[in-house]
């Protein structure tokens, strides 16, 4: 099936500086699709991109086949959630959220009827006749949110929706997030800087990295699968060893031979910390931790659900173990660190 | 400590004020001479002032040159300001600075230069026509700078999220831009215009002839003082009084 969204080739750069290297990407219908990356990485170029606010330099964006890339936003069957909301600061919520039907002469009666569906759909029925300006910062988000919804677009585009709400604000909205997308169906891309946020949000993960997508999967492939220690670094917390890898078999840095398929050369050996098992005699690991690493105890940390164990390797390397017993392990013990080589990811330094 | 610095400002207050104050009181003086005691009161001075056809032609003059310069600023100095938002930050700050150079011209000068450049450069003939250009000179920068103050703290994605929503450019700008910068541009044209109105210096070496409602007091001052130049000057002064507080109160943007 041909994909709603298709980017080829599409690249941008400001005066010397690259914003987003030539790159292509395809996206389809229904998909809940995250762009994940750090600040300055090129996410809000990429998604204005689409949407029609920014002209590509070289490239060509399809929009269910047709080739949008020098149609104006208005042309485009995209709608935005813009990062600062962009909320029209004269009109009532109710009509924030018209506005678009209002241009596209929707009929008066089936109108007020679709925003009222939408101010449901965002559960702020009864502030349709709010000035915007009265509204909280989680209330604000909803209403740009309805507006953009309000016009069934075939792809929604959402600039970091959340960024400005709290925590405990930003988890009540990833919750409706998926609860809408649900409902209503159509394609969500959504730009966040947050790992926590794409995970718990997106079927489907694009990693950015100065201007490239360096990794596009799913969140459990991104998680378990890093494709470079960028990524890895970057997804959740994981233990990185230096070594060097040849003949199935990876020399760690602190000297320790780990079996480990994968690379040749300078590598980085993945491991996420709830992969790990701490004992203090070698013999108390389980037989399926193949791999096994000296370490010292720095810290034991009891979370409730979880103990952090932060550890330091022979080399000097950070590690991290995550478990769900303490164990009577404390500061200064010497233990044992093991992990099924399943659970690591060799990658190429 | 405190008391003697709320006696020092009301006492400067007062000295600042009391020139205002007596002029007004003048006008509803029945004597010709301005002395005080003040023996009786009465509008002959309002009735001899409005019925003065000098009067009535420099008020008319006054009315034509403020609102010609009210309208073309508003216009220019908008399209000026909208310009200026689209520029590079640097760019913009730069074009602004030399667009306001005529403000921060002293009158007199600005009045000596363009009286040179109108009769010897342009051969521009002297009269109202020149006044109104010669007014746009100071007022323009000073609307382009009120709305590019509101333009710098404006919220661009707002205008986004109306294209983004199906508005053509056009539609977008007379939506959200123009409702949303609107009372800049109204608190603008009344301040120019209140400036245009009590204009002496520029006007006098620009206007030839004729008077506007300034000139005319000057006119009257050679003749000796007597209580119609009062009305003059308390209309100027109402005038621009009331254009200045209904712009100001217009430009406090709530939202
Ligand atoms: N209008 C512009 N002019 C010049 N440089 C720009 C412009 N917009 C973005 N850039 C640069 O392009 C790069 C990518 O910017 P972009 O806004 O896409 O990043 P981002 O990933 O969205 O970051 P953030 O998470 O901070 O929003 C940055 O280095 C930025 O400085
Ligand atoms: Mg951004």
């Amino acid at each position: 099936m041909a994909p709603l969204v298709e980017l080829v080739g599409v690249g941008k750069g400001y005066g010397s500086a690259t914003a987003v290297h030539p790159l292509s990407l395809r996206i389809g219908e229904g998909e809940f699709v995250s762009i994940l990356g750090p600040s300055g990485c090129g996410k809000t170029t990429l998604l204005r991109m689409i949407g029609g606010f920014v002209t590509p330099d070289e490239g060509s964006i399809l929009i269910d086949g047709r080739d949008v890339t020098r149609k104006p936003p208005e042309k485009r069957a995209t709608n935005m959630v813009f990062q600062g909301y962009g909320l029209f600061p004269h009109m009532t919520v109710a009509q924030n959220v018209a506005y678009g039907l209002r241009i596209a002469r929707v009929a008066r009666t089936e109108r007020a009827r679709r925003v009222a569906e939408a101010l449901d759909l965002i559960r702020l029925a009864d502030l349709g006749d709010r000035a915007v300006s009265a509204l909280s910062g989680g209330q604000r988000q909803r209403v740009a949110l309805a507006r953009a919804l309000v016009m069934r677009p075939r792809v929604l585009l959402l600039d970091e929706p959340l960024s400005a709400l709290d925590l405990k604000l930003r988890l009540a909205m990833q919750e409706e997030f998926r609860r809408i997308h649900a409902q209503v169906g159509g394609t969500f891309i959504f730009v966040t800087h947050d790992q926590a946020e794409a995970m718990s949000l997106a079927s489907r993960i694009c990693v950015m990295e100065a201007g490239r997508i360096v990794q596009d999967g799913t969140p459990e492939d991104i998680y378990r699968r890093p494709a470079s220690r960028f990524v890895a670094g970057f997804i959740g917390e994981a233990n990185l060893f230096e070594g060097v890898g040849s003949d199935e078999r990876v020399r760690l840095s602190c000297g320790t031979v780990i079996p480990g398929a994968g690379a040749e050369g300078p590598i980085v050996c993945v491991v996420r910390p709830e992969a790990v098992t701490l004992a203090a005699d070698p013999a108390a690991l389980p037989d399926q931790c193949d791999a096994r690493l000296f370490a010292t105890v720095e810290d034991v940390v009891f979370l409730g659900p979880e103990v952090r164990t932060t550890l330091r390797t022979d080399s000097g390397a950070q590690a991290l173990a995550l478990s769900r017993t303490a164990g009577p392990l404390r500061p200064g013990d010497r233990v044992t660190m093991g992990w099924a080589t399943a659970d690591q990811q060799v990658i190429a330094a | 400590m405190r008391s003697m610095a709320h006696i020092g400002a009301a006492l400067t207050a007062i000295f600042m004020l009391s020139p205002l104050v007596i002029l007004v009181i003048f006008c509803f003086s029945e004597s010709p001479l301005l002395a005080f005691p003040i023996e009786g009161w009465s509008l002959r001075w309002f009735d001899k002032a409005f019925s003065d056809p000098q009067f009535t032609n420099a008020f008319r003059n006054s009315m034509i040159v403020t609102g010609a310069v009210g309208v073309t600023s508003t216009l220019t100095g908008t399209l000026a300001a909208l310009a200026l938002a689209k520029l590079p930050p640097r760019l913009a700050t730069a074009t602004a600075a030399a667009l306001s150079l005529p403000v921060m011209v002293p009158p007199l000068l600005l009045g000596v230069a363009l009286l040179t450049f109108y009769s010897t450069w342009i051969g521009l003939p002297l009269g109202l026509p020149a006044v109104i250009l010669s007014h746009l000179v100071f007022t323009q920068p000073l609307v382009m700078l009120m709305i590019s103050a509101r333009m710098a703290s404006f919220d661009h994605a707002a205008v986004e999220a109306a294209r983004d929503l199906g508005a053509s450019p056009i539609q977008s700008f007379f939506h959200v831009t123009l409702p949303m910068i609107g009372p800049s541009i109204t608190g603008g044209t009344l301040i120019a215009m209140a400036l245009s109105l009590d204009d002496f210096l520029v006007t006098f070496f620009t206007i030839g002839g004729g008077m506007t409602l300034p000139t005319l007091m000057w006119g009257m001052l050679r003749k000796g003082i007597d209580p119609s130049v009062n009305v003059v000057a308390v209309t100027i002064m109402g005038l621009s009084i009331a254009a200045t507080l209904i712009g100001f109160r217009l430009t406090r943007y709530r939202g």
